[in-house]
């Protein structure tokens, strides 16, 4: 009895926290919110989806995030490789210059790219310089502009949960398939990548639901022009005061999140088996 | 060990890459000129002292530093409780329950920052300071459960057995034996914290109200209607704060075991 006691005291204010803080409202809005005019969230969900406005922001929002997504893989896992290889000292320090800037804001992130990405910026100053480009060239509030700042944004989570998966691989196993006679990348094809797999899934993972839900850097970078899912949230939400759609939008926002979760959460699982 | 020149090349570009805009903010801030340019027309401290002059900012700063802190506490306080009861307590629901305490992660922040603007703010007339601390509660609530629930899973709960068995309550076992085990996970615990709440916007948004808004919410509106540096000289102040708290970090409990979680 005494411990079932303590067991609930020591739960109930995380729990009453999280149905008052979390639970209710977030359900509440997604579902129900109270509505100034009288139109319900899944009626103007309806209607959002079949406006092609939205389509091309969902469409574009996807479309980012995969991109973003690829480019983390690429460039994140070679680095998460090479930090699990190389002797100690080099290894703290190069993990800790990767994880560094996940401890700033996303605004001071994104924010020198205002200055690399501009019409007077570097790249557009670079290009002219070099008679590549006539006149200056805007790179601001465009999809690339979107997609440098996010991958920008994302790389440290893929490089941190590639490594922390890959420093589990037991070198020795390469080493083994080598001595066998295979070649460097055959061992890292069919020894390492396998076992490596499940963290580089929850890695993806992170960046892809991180630029789908990402705020700061498509309202710095992407304008009025590049809208997301989650700037056009921000303008039902704040600008026009149309809330069932900002909560349609959030629920649609959700479920994409929740969806890609899943899958990877079913597929780490079964790469781990491999 | 065998060189990797084209590893060693991918890795440059990628540190460049992740590093370099940072770093580039620090001269832009010194600009003597009007707007963010690279590279400067000249240096000038002008900007830091427009920064520390401008009353939004400062008035945003005490916000942020007020929710980080209280949120951060109230975190600590709240889940470190319940990660005794997930950690040491065997009971029906305990998966379920943990699986709770973890899942505001999931959600995407600006969807949470909406729903507390709702239900909080406008239905039940909760102000922005009390939205702001009980939504960065439930942002920080997970790391404070997983971070200290690590450094619990580590110890033996012999320890304590042991202590209870030698004629300790439960209290005293409590506080001479499993809460000295989990300080490095509380130490851990709350840089993290600090900074995730002291950095974020998406929650922040739109729980804001009269001269009530934190500073990263309150740079991102100065950046919508101006160019000028004054942004980067904050930001260059902001990296500079960074940089202490990641080397006190590292005396402390380790930089990368705290940040690679």
């Amino acid at each position: 009895m005494s411990r079932k006691v303590t067991v609930g005291l020591l739960l109930v204010p995380g729990l009453a926290l999280l149905v008052f803080g979390f639970l209710y409202p977030f359900i509440t809005t997604l579902f129900a919110p109270p509505t100034i005019e009288d139109t319900s969230v899944l009626g103007r969900l309806g209607e959002l989806v079949g406006d092609s406005f939205v389509l091309t922001v969902a469409a574009r929002t996807i479309r980012v995030a995969v991109v973003v997504t690829v480019v983390c893989l690429v460039f994140g896992f070679p680095v998460a490789y090479l930090i699990s290889r190389v002797p100690a000292r080099w290894r703290g320090l190069l993990l800790a210059m990767s994880i560094f800037p996940l401890l700033l804001s996303n605004v001071v992130r994104t924010y020198s790219w205002l200055v690399i990405l501009g019409r007077n910026g570097l790249i557009s100053q670079a290009l002219v310089a070099l008679g590549l480009a006539d006149e200056p060239v805007q790179l601001l509030y465009t999809e690339l502009a979107l997609v440098i700042g996010l991958a920008q944004l994302f790389m440290p989570m893929m490089i941190v949960t590639s490594y922390s998966s890959l420093s589990q691989v037991d070198f020795r196993l390469e080493e083994a398939a080598r001595g066998l006679g295979a070649s460097a990348g055959r061992a890292f094809r069919r020894v390492v990548l396998p076992l490596a797999l499940p963290g580089v899934l929850v890695g993806a993972t992170l960046v892809f639901a991180g630029s789908v839900t990402a705020f700061t850097t498509p309202m710095l970078l992407g304008g009025t022009q590049n809208r997301t899912l989650a700037t056009l949230l921000y303008e039902y939400a704040n600008v026009k005061l149309d809330w069932a759609a900002a909560s349609a939008v959030a629920l649609i926002m959700t479920v994409i999140v929740l969806v890609v979760s899943a899958v990877t959460t079913r597929l780490s699982g079964k790469a781990k088996v491999v | 060990m065998r060189r990797r020149p084209v590893l060693w090349g991918l890795a440059a570009l990628a540190l460049l890459f992740l590093l370099g805009p940072i770093l580039l903010m620090v001269p832009v801030a010194f600009s003597s000129g009007d707007t963010i340019e690279f590279p400067p027309p000249g240096l000038s401290t002008r900007w830091f002292e427009q920064a520390l002059d401008y009353q939004p900012f400062l008035d945003a700063l005490r916000t942020s530093l007020l929710v980080a802190g209280g949120a951060t506490l109230l975190a600590l306080l709240i889940g470190v409780p319940a990660t005794l009861v997930i950690q040491r307590y065997r009971f029906p629901g305990r998966k379920a329950i943990e699986t709770l305490f973890l899942s505001p992660v999931i959600v995407p922040e600006l969807v949470l920052g909406f729903a507390l603007f709702q239900q909080l703010m406008v239905t039940l007339r909760i102000t922005a300071l009390g939205a702001l601390l009980i939504g960065h509660t439930v942002l920080l609530l997970p790391y404070a459960v997983r971070v200290t629930g690590a450094s619990l899973a580590m110890s033996d709960p012999a320890l304590e057995e042991a202590a209870r068995g030698l004629g300790a309550g439960p209290v005293r076992a409590f506080f001479r034996i499993t809460l000295p085990v989990m300080t490095p996970g509380i130490v851990a615990a709350s840089v993290l914290s600090l900074l995730t709440s002291f950095n974020n916007v998406p929650l922040s948004l739109l729980l804001t109200g009269p001269g009530m808004s934190t500073l990263p919410v309150e740079m991102l509106r100065y950046v919508e209607f101006s160019f000028d540096p004054v942004v980067a000289a904050v930001s260059t102040l902001l990296l500079g704060i960074t940089v202490v708290v990641a080397l006190v970090t590292e005396r402390l409990v380790g930089f990368n075991k705290v940040f690679s979680q």
